[in-house]
């Protein structure tokens, strides 16, 4: 249970700071492409950091496989966001986007984890 | 013995209880589940600082062997946490120091996103493991759904340094070897997996 809370806190605080530093860096009128790149760089960069500080509490896979989506593919979005100027100007509504975001991705996860969980592959030859 | 392989597990001797408390906890059902397979005389191989002593059923004969002499050290000190016998012994997978066909079972716990030449270690285990005799796998390896897969693509080149390569395709590096698969079973996603394979006779 302990375990569950801490994956959506994990999520919830790659998914904020990878928004808000998309959104200290990238400035509107930028070239969205640019953006985008720029912006998943930083997410992949973050992800890896605050991934390796959370894995040793919440397993290595369950803290790294949701951050680096939320990092890789949420610093694309809030890039290409970010250069538009579009939605989320203020940092806390940046912020707030980021956290949900966050869990959103880890929800997913969940759901799939279990789906896949099921999958035995007998006598595979 | 790759010096390379060993000098970098050596190095993750002092933190590695430490980097995998929790995974040890999140996984501790499914390898139980796992190892409660084992039959006689069991090869563990890459025994790490030995946590995974208490997920094996008691009152076997483990052999367990690892590149790391540190991670050894370790290990040694959580030998008497298991009700039947442990030997221990530093020794690279892929030139094992046992007669062929040694062992009933053989048994691995993430260590075949380590091993640089896994098909040559599997090999290896197959000589000495008993025609008939099963080989249970706890890995982790690359997956199929595409946005995770090129993440682990991504991030190999980083974790390979300092730990495991993310994206081996470690069952069917078990079919090259030899073995022919029996099981396989998801235990996070589709990226930990069970593999249970058996030594043709």
């Amino acid at each position: 249970m302990w375990f569950v809370i801490g994956d959506y806190v994990a999520g919830a605080v790659v998914g904020a700071g990878t928004a808000l530093a998309v959104h200290a860096i990238v400035q509107p009128g930028m070239d969205m492409v640019i953006a985008m790149l720029l912006g998943m760089a930083i997410g992949m960069v973050l992800h890896f950091v605050l991934g390796f500080i959370l894995a040793p509490f919440l397993g290595m896979f369950q803290t790294m496989m949701p951050a680096s989506l939320i990092g890789m593919y949420g610093g694309m979005a809030f890039g290409m966001r970010d250069s538009m100027g579009a939605g989320s100007v203020e940092w806390s509504s940046c912020t707030l986007v980021g956290i949900i975001f966050g869990i959103v991705v880890v929800f997913a996860l969940h759901v799939y984890d279990r789906a896949l969980r099921a999958v035995v592959v007998e006598g595979a030859d | 013995m790759d010096l390379v392989t060993q000098a970098k597990w050596d190095s993750l001797a002092g933190s590695f209880d430490f980097l995998s408390q929790a995974d040890d906890r999140r996984f501790a059902a499914a390898k139980r589940s796992l190892f409660a397979k084992i039959k006689g005389k069991t090869l563990l191989v890459a025994v790490g600082t030995g946590n995974d002593f208490k997920f094996f059923p008691p009152g076997h004969h483990i052999v367990g062997i690892d590149i790391s002499p540190k991670m050894l050290e370790r290990a040694r000190l959580k030998v008497g946490e298991y009700q039947g016998q442990i030997e221990l012994d530093a020794m690279d997978v892929t030139a094992l120091d046992f007669p062929d066909a040694s062992f009933d079972t053989v048994a691995t716990v993430c260590t075949f996103c380590s091993v640089p030449k896994p098909v040559a270690g599997l090999s290896e285990l197959r000589r000495v493991l008993k025609p008939g005799g099963r080989i249970l796998m706890f890995e982790h390896v690359r997956s199929r759904i595409g946005p995770l897969g090129i993440l682990q693509d991504l991030m190999t080149p980083l974790t390979r340094r300092n730990g495991p390569d993310l994206n081996r395709d470690t069952v069917a590096n078990v079919h090259r070897a030899g073995f022919k698969i029996v099981r396989v079973k998801n235990a996070y996603l589709d990226i930990v997996k069970m593999i249970e394979a058996e030594n043709p006779a």
